[in-house]
């Protein structure tokens, strides 16, 4: 740096090193460019007196300078150097700005160093104090060790002091009643009992258990004895525990009390029909009480409780359920219901428990269930019991059929209606107790219902099947009589409930019990009016067809009879009219009393006043006509000609659909005991007299049948029929005269007249 | 009525009661009917139904002596038939044979091959066994039960064994079991009593009033079919014959025959007094456990009265099956009215 040389030397140094202390000049410089432009400008005209150089001379310079430039060419350098002054001064004022702050931060620092070190004296001082006080501690601490053995023993005189003082302590206790206090040092004293008791304080310990075993008698005493605050005996149960006394005897004992008091107060509907706050319920009241006590009294018990309760309650629906089995009506149901309910809620409020409430539905359940049920079995008993005294008709004094259709027809219909007005009075209740049961109920009616007719329905199969066919000749003919009209009224009946009951009885349930049903609408409700009626009307039909068969049958046995016991071939001329057509007549008599009794006449119009008298007319002049041509013609042609009059004639429509009505009934029968009779004359071969026979008791059957029967034309065709097959059966059909055959006629008018007359005189 | 078109008549002159099927011609559908005429000269009527089914025609026409009750097609020669027949007075019966060469004369006479004459009261029938070749007969009339042996080429029948029905009652008619050649059933007016006819004795006795009618399933052993009067009709299983296995309610008067389907099974035609035939279709269950499926069947319970057949001026009396043309029966009405009909629309209901 001293030589020239050196002052050259930065002429060259190369780029690198040139870039490197440019980089380094323009960190500290405040403006980058200015530095860089100073740096061109110096490298423009450097020189061996560098001015940036520390050996730089300024005297050197200034000669240097002085000599090799001119005055233009100094001022400018002058104005030059001026102004790279002032830029030089701001930069060194940037950067002493700069530092400032790093100035500012440390002192403070050091400032805040001086402060602790100021605290950590007086800690070391305080140090230095508390070496200096240990060794007072360690100086006193043998006397102090003395104090505490003292107190010590102190302590333990005091206990044992206690301990002695026990039994007149408790004694004191027990005379004022403070049994807690005396439990509470009782307790205390006892793990020195449990150490010492056997030793030490051998005497001591069997006096306090004396005065314990007082206050335990007291104490039991005061649990059991009902007149006792709740408070105390609760108290009581608690020292008694306290004490490891055996509660849970004294609870499973208490409570067997409490259910032998519940146990006397038995449910009696008939007293609730009667007396509105009846013994029962102060029982209950009362036993509720006992509830509330024992369970403040044993906290922990309360399960049994609810058991006790649940038993309570089934108990009564278990007398409920039997009082249900002995006809009650829906009011008398409800009122043992509400006392149950009331009794629950009293229950529910003493327990708090869900399960009272639950228990308590089920109960109801099962007892309006119950209740559906066995009113609908009544009515089915009183039903069959109506209907069975017509069987028993001959016993007792005559038991009219009309009676018992009236009555069993009233029962149906009005039995049926009762119970669904019953069981509504049970909806309507508004007390809250069958609010959840109210889906249900309408159900198990619908059910009911259902179920009740089809075991109705049944039950009149078996009341028809109970007595057929070869049971008849069993039993006498009286009964088989009574049977008939059983049968019929059983008909009737049918054909009513079909026509009258169900139809009603599904209005009202429509009206009542529509609402809502939880079978779903896939199962439909449970009770399906139409296939109900359905089978009522077969079943009447059955039963009508029944009664039919069994009065054809009986008429059917006088025909048979009739035609197997005379030779028809070898017959005598006839001289009266033969006593089964007596007979014939009587059965129709018989039926036709019945029928009047229980079915209903025909309301329309009769169509005897019109026809009559024309038709008849016509049908003798046709016999006539057709027993002379008999008389004459060969047998041949006279078939022919019945063929002709059939086709002619419209065919008569013998078999027509049976009716409810007394006119169809005994005009079915009359048919179809016509067509037998026909039947059976074509099975025989007569001779001539055989034949007139015949044709008298056919004549003489015309007119008493043209009373009672409604199709006249039907019933002069089947006995023209009955004729043409007598004289088609006929070896030689020569006819009665018409004067002869009057005159028997009414020689049997006036027999028959005459039989009348007399037992009435 | 459905049936009423479908029938295809034909008239005989006089009334009559009885119609067999010829079960021996193998080759028509041949039936046998005789008139029942007191006055006039009755007839037998040999009647086929043409190839074609759709008409029935006179194949032969014989004269018979007297009125005819009953009349049965022998099963193994379709030239022989049995009849029974009454002068009014008097009741006969005889076994005829179809004369050759009927078709070539002008009145053929029937060939009387033996008269069966030992009865004295009413017969009622005279049954062949009709499962096959069987030498034997029956007769029955109101108090006995005759077994004959019969000799077609000696034409003799001689009384083998004899049975008296038993004072109070009166026998109605009967029927041989096709599954026991040793085993007939006769009807009474208030049972069904069941012969062994090898010891000539009893079996059993069903408890069933009126009988009119009584036919053995074809092919179920012990099953049998009983026509009441009042009561309808009766189907009996013989293992269990306290109660029947089924009850149809019969006719609207009397029920007077009862037949059975040779072919299908439960398939029963009854006619009655009323002018209508009913075609029946009983559920008769398996063979073992009838009355138990019965005691299911209500559940789903049918009509079993498949159709009614009402186009009849008259109670009808006779009634066949075709055992050839199983399907087919033909009826007959008391005015002398043959109908033939199909039930094949209700066989393919099955």
């Amino acid at each position: 740096m001293g030589s020239d040389g050196d002052d050259d030397a930065p002429l060259l140094l190369d780029a690198k090193a040139k870039r490197m202390r440019d980089l380094l000049s323009s960190f500290y410089a405040p403006n980058p460019s200015m530095p860089s432009h100073s740096h061109t400008d110096s490298s423009k005209h450097s020189s061996p007196d560098d001015i940036n150089s520390s050996s730089f001379d300024p005297n050197h310079y200034m000669n240097i300078l002085a000599n090799n430039s001119n005055l233009e060419g100094l001022l400018k350098r002058h104005v030059d150097m001026a102004a790279e002054i002032k830029n030089l001064d701001t930069d060194l004022q940037m950067l002493v700005y700069e530092n400032y702050n790093k100035f500012i931060s440390a002192t403070d620092t050091i400032k805040r160093m001086k402060s602790n070190i100021l605290g950590m004296e007086g800690n070391m001082e305080y140090l230095l104090d508390k070496s200096r006080s240990d060794s007072v501690n360690t100086s006193l601490f043998e006397k102090r060790e003395h104090i505490e053995k003292l107190h010590r023993t102190c302590n333990l005189l005091r206990k044992v002091q206690f301990i002695y003082d026990l039994p007149d302590r408790l004694g004191k206790c027990i005379k004022s009643e403070a049994y807690a206090d005396a439990v509470r040092f009782y307790t205390g004293a006892m793990p020195i009992f449990k150490a010492y008791g056997d030793s030490s304080f051998h005497d001591c310990k069997r006096a306090s258990d004396e005065a314990i075993a007082i206050i335990v008698k007291n104490l039991e005493g005061k649990l059991f004895s009902d007149s006792e605050p709740i408070q105390v005996r609760a108290e009581a149960a608690l020292l008694l525990k306290q004490l490891n006394f055996p509660v849970e005897n004294l609870k499973a004992k208490l409570l067997e009390r409490l259910e032998h008091s519940f146990k006397d107060s038995q449910l009696n509907p008939e007293e609730i029909k009667n007396a509105s706050p009846s013994a029962h319920e102060v029982a209950i009241r009362e036993f509720a009480e006992a509830i509330r006590a024992f369970r403040v009294i044993f906290p922990d018990s309360e399960t049994q409780l609810v058991e006790i309760a649940k038993d309570l309650i089934t108990r009564d629906f278990v007398i409920t359920e039997e009082y249900v089995t002995t006809r009650i009506c829906a009011t008398d149901l409800l009122g043992v219901l509400r006392v149950i309910w009331n009794e629950s809620l009293l229950m529910d409020e003493v327990l708090q428990e869900e399960a009272l409430s639950n228990h308590f539905l089920e109960g109801a359940k099962a007892a309006v269930k119950l209740y559906v049920e066995s009113s609908f079995s009544q009515l089915l008993l009183d039903i069959s019991d109506c209907l069975l005294k017509v069987l028993k008709r001959d016993e007792a004094e005559e038991y009219s059929l009309q009676v018992a259709r009236d009555a069993s027809t009233k029962l149906a219909l009005q039995g049926g209606r009762n119970i669904l007005l019953d069981v509504c009075k049970i909806l309507d209740d508004d007390s809250g107790i069958i609010d959840k049961l109210r889906e249900l109920i309408i159900d198990w009616v619908q059910e009911g219902l259902q179920d009740f007719f089809r075991k109705l329905e049944d039950q009149f199969q078996s009341f028809s099947g109970k007595n057929n066919s070869s049971a008849t000749q069993i039993h006498g003919l009286t009964e088989a009589a009574a049977f008939a009209g059983l049968v019929l009224v059983l008909a009737q009946l049918s054909a009513f409930i079909e026509q009258t009951a169900i139809p009603k009885i599904n209005d009202e349930l429509a009206v009542s019990f529509s609402a809502g049903s939880d079978r779903g609408y896939e199962y439909g409700p449970a009770f399906i009016p139409g296939d109900i009626s359905r089978k009522f009307r077969s079943a009447g039909e059955k039963f009508l067809q029944q009664y039919i068969n069994i009065r054809t049958q009986r008429i059917s046995l006088l025909q048979k009879k009739r035609f197997a016991t005379p030779k028809w071939v070898k017959h005598k001329e006839p001289r009266e009219v033969h006593m089964f057509v007596d007979l014939f007549l009587q059965e129709l008599k018989v039926i036709g009393n019945e029928v009047k009794q229980v079915l209903p006449q025909d309301t329309r119009k009769h169509r005897r006043s019109n026809a009559s008298s024309a038709s008849s007319k016509s049908n003798s002049f046709r016999e006539e006509k057709l027993l002379l041509r008999s008389n004459t013609q060969r047998a041949r042609s006279q078939l022919l000609e019945t063929h002709l009059a059939k086709l002619f004639k419209q065919k008569v429509e013998i078999f027509t659909k049976v009716e409810y009505t007394q006119e169809s009934v005994v005009t079915t029968i009359v048919k179809l005991c016509l067509k037998s009779l026909q039947e059976f004359v074509r099975l025989q071969t007569f001779n001539r007299s055989g034949f007139q026979q015949i044709q008298l008791d056919i004549q003489f059957l015309r007119s008493p049948l043209r009373e009672i029967v409604e199709d006249e034309a039907v019933m002069d065709f089947l006995l023209d029929e009955v004729i043409v097959a007598a004289t088609e059966r006929c070896l030689d059909p020569i006819p009665l005269e018409a004067p002869i055959l009057d005159k028997l006629i009414q020689a049997k008018l006036a027999k028959s007249s005459d039989q009348n007359t007399s037992p009435s005189s | 009525m459905q049936g009423a078109s479908s029938g295809i008549g034909y008239g005989l002159k006089y009334q009559a009661r009885c119609i067999s099927d010829v079960k021996a011609d193998t080759d028509h559908t041949t039936f046998l009917a005789g008139t029942l005429s007191l006055k006039e000269e009755n007839e037998v009527h040999l009647i086929r139904l043409s190839s074609s089914g759709t008409e029935l025609f006179c194949e032969g026409l014989f004269s018979h002596p007297n009125e005819i009750w009953d009349l049965v097609s022998c099963p193994f020669d379709q030239r022989i038939f049995s009849t029974v027949y009454s002068n009014g007075e008097t009741y006969g019966a005889a076994i005829w044979q179809i004369p050759e060469l009927y078709g070539e004369l002008n009145s053929p006479q029937l060939e009387k091959i033996t008269s069966l004459d030992n009865h004295v009261g009413k017969i009622k029938c005279i049954l062949w066994w009709p499962s096959g070749r069987h030498d034997k007969l029956i007769s029955i009339d109101e108090e006995n039960l005759y077994l004959w042996s019969l000799d077609v080429s000696k034409k003799t029948a001689q009384i083998q064994s004899q049975d008296s029905a038993g004072m109070p009652h009166k026998i109605s008619g009967g029927a041989w079991d096709p599954h026991d050649v040793n085993s007939v059933a006769a009807t009474y007016e208030s049972s069904l009593q069941l012969w062994d006819v090898r010891a000539m004795g009893k079996t059993i006795s069903i408890e069933c009033s009126h009988v009119r009618s009584v036919d053995y399933h074809p092919k179920r052993n012990h099953v049998l079919v009983t026509a009441e009067h009042e009561s309808g009709i009766h189907i009996w299983d013989l293992r269990k014959p306290k109660v029947p296995i089924q009850e149809l309610p019969g006719h609207t008067h009397w029920t007077w025959i009862v037949k059975c389907n040779p072919e299908y099974d439960g398939m029963i035609l009854s006619a009655g007094t009323d002018s209508t035939v009913n075609l029946w279709l009983a559920s008769l269950g398996n063979d073992d456990l009838s009355t138990e499926s019965q005691a299911e069947s209500p559940t789903h319970w049918v009509d079993p009265l498949l159709n009614t057949y009402s186009d009849y001026e008259d109670s009808i009396y006779g009634l066949t099956w075709s055992s050839r043309e199983p399907w087919i029966f033909a009826s007959l009405s008391y005015d002398g009215r043959v109908v033939v009909e199909s039930v094949k629309p209700f066989i393919s209901k099955k």
